[in-house]
Order: structure tokens, then sequence, then C-alpha cells
């Protein structure tokens, strides 16, 4: 077992689906997918934060997961922390059209949005695990 | 006339920034999506050129998850007029004991909850729209 913790960080986006996407695969590292082994925060908590929260990227090896080609996340990281180990454009793996639709309340998911989730989640692990045998 | 701007904070780690997130995605998509719309806070706090331009001067609501306050304050610092800030615990008091779930679903309480805070933030609005006219 590896005791150094990754960080997951994602946009959570409110306009389009990549945002919501980005949300779960977070959660989903969280709970299901490396339970204990991921450290997450909120975005705009990192961006507004006293400085605490600035030094994340430090750290933590820390991983962006952005819902669209913006990639708020991984730009607001870099420009306040440091380089991130690893990122995911969601719209780059689902697709620009599923992507940027309609902004989705979870009251709504459909089997075809896990599936994506899963998607997204699956690579997401494949970077985490390539930064913790480094 | 522009829509009225309703920010939640969509923080990540607790229940309380899921229960933002959802209240507003109700507000914005089922309530009102003639007179209000969200924008997306990542792109606020980054600076997004067409975004800033949308939020500068605008009317707006945030919802926050914590009294961090993260969505009120990028707001106002991208040159929003938050006209009303609130927040998720400032409501909790009657619903103390109930579980609402987690960061990543709701519970039938948690969306109970969720219906509430909307209700608040559609009066929020529907008072604002009035103010003008």
């Amino acid at each position: 077992m590896v005791d150094k913790k990754i960080g997951v960080v994602g946009c959570s986006g409110e306009e389009c689906l990549g945002g919501t996407i980005s949300r779960l695969v977070v959660r989903k590292m969280l709970e299901e997918l490396r339970p204990g082994m991921v450290s997450t925060l909120c975005l705009p908590l990192f961006i507004a934060g006293d400085g605490g929260e600035r030094e994340f990227a430090e750290k933590y090896p820390t991983i962006a997961v952005d819902g669209c080609s913006k990639c708020c996340a991984k730009r607001a990281i870099e420009k306040y922390s440091s380089a991130v180990a690893g990122s995911i454009d969601v719209a780059e793996i689902i697709g620009q059209d599923a992507a940027l639709g309609k902004p989705l309340s979870t009251r709504n998911l459909t089997e075809e949005h896990l599936a994506y989730v899963k998607e997204v989640a699956d690579k997401t692990c494949e970077i985490f695990d390539a930064i913790l045998v480094k | 006339m522009s829509k009225i701007k309703v920010i939640p904070c969509s923080g990540v780690g607790k229940v309380l920034g899921l229960l933002a997130r959802e209240s507003v995605l109700k507000v914005t998509q089922e309530q009102l999506p003639n007179d209000t719309e969200t924008l997306c806070l990542a792109h606020v706090v980054t600076g997004d050129d067409e975004v800033v331009k949308k939020i500068v001067g605008a009317r707006c609501i945030t919802m926050d998850g914590c009294p961090k306050y993260c969505a009120k304050k990028s707001v106002e610092a991208a040159g929003g007029e938050v006209e009303y800030s609130y927040k998720v615990p400032d409501f909790i008091k009657p619903h103390r004991g109930e579980d609402h779930g987690t960061g990543t679903y709701l519970t039938e309480d948690g969306w109970k909850f969720v219906d509430e805070l909307a209700e608040i933030m559609v009066k929020t609005a529907n008072e604002m729209q009035e103010e003008v006219i």
C-alpha cells in the first residue's frame, strides 16, 4: 500500500454536462475507486483561499479534471500553485457535443451519463496509478 | 433585460455544496428559466472573458455551501452585484437530524431541502424583478 495521497480537483462547472461529470468523477475516485488515497478541494476555495489551500498542489501531486477545453481547474492550479501531475479534459473523452450539453441535475442522470462518468474515471485512474508508481 | 444570475459554490467535499448546486439548477432550469441563468463559477474565478462580460454589473444571487462564501466572494471579485447572498447552513436548523446524502447523491430529505432552498431563491428573484418594474 502506498502511503501518499494524490489530489484530484474537478471544475464542477455549472454550465455544461462536462462540469457535472468532472464533479462525479472526483466523487467516484474519493468514494469508490481510490478511497483513502485521494485528496480534493473545491476549485473556488483553492483560488479564493487564504493561502493554505493554494499550497495544495505543492503538497500533493494533483490531477485536474476539467469539463471543457477551457481547462479552468488545470489553469488555476498551475497559476496559483504548481504544475499539475496530470490532467483530464472530459470533452476529449466523451466528445465536445456531449460535454457541452446542458448541465444536469444528479436527479436526471441516465445510464448513458453514468457510462460517461465511468469512462472518464477509468482514464483518471490510469493517470493516478502512473503517478503512484513514479 | 438581462437575466438574474444565480450562482452556487458547487462545493465538492460535502453535501452542502451539492445542495447549493442542485437548488440553483432547479431555479435556473425548471422554475425561472426565462428570468434567471447560472454561470460557471470556475469560469468566473479564472476570469474567462465571455463570463466576465456577462457578470460585470449583473444582478446576482449566490448560494454557498459554507461560511467561506466562495461563490459570493468570487462573483464580487469578478464585478457582479451580489444583491442576495445565501448559504445553505442558514436554513438547516429545521432539518437537524435529517440525512441529506453526500457530496455525490442526495436522499429524499436532501431533495426536499433542495426544493425549499429553490423556493427561497425563486421568491428573491421574483422580488428583484418587481423592484425593476
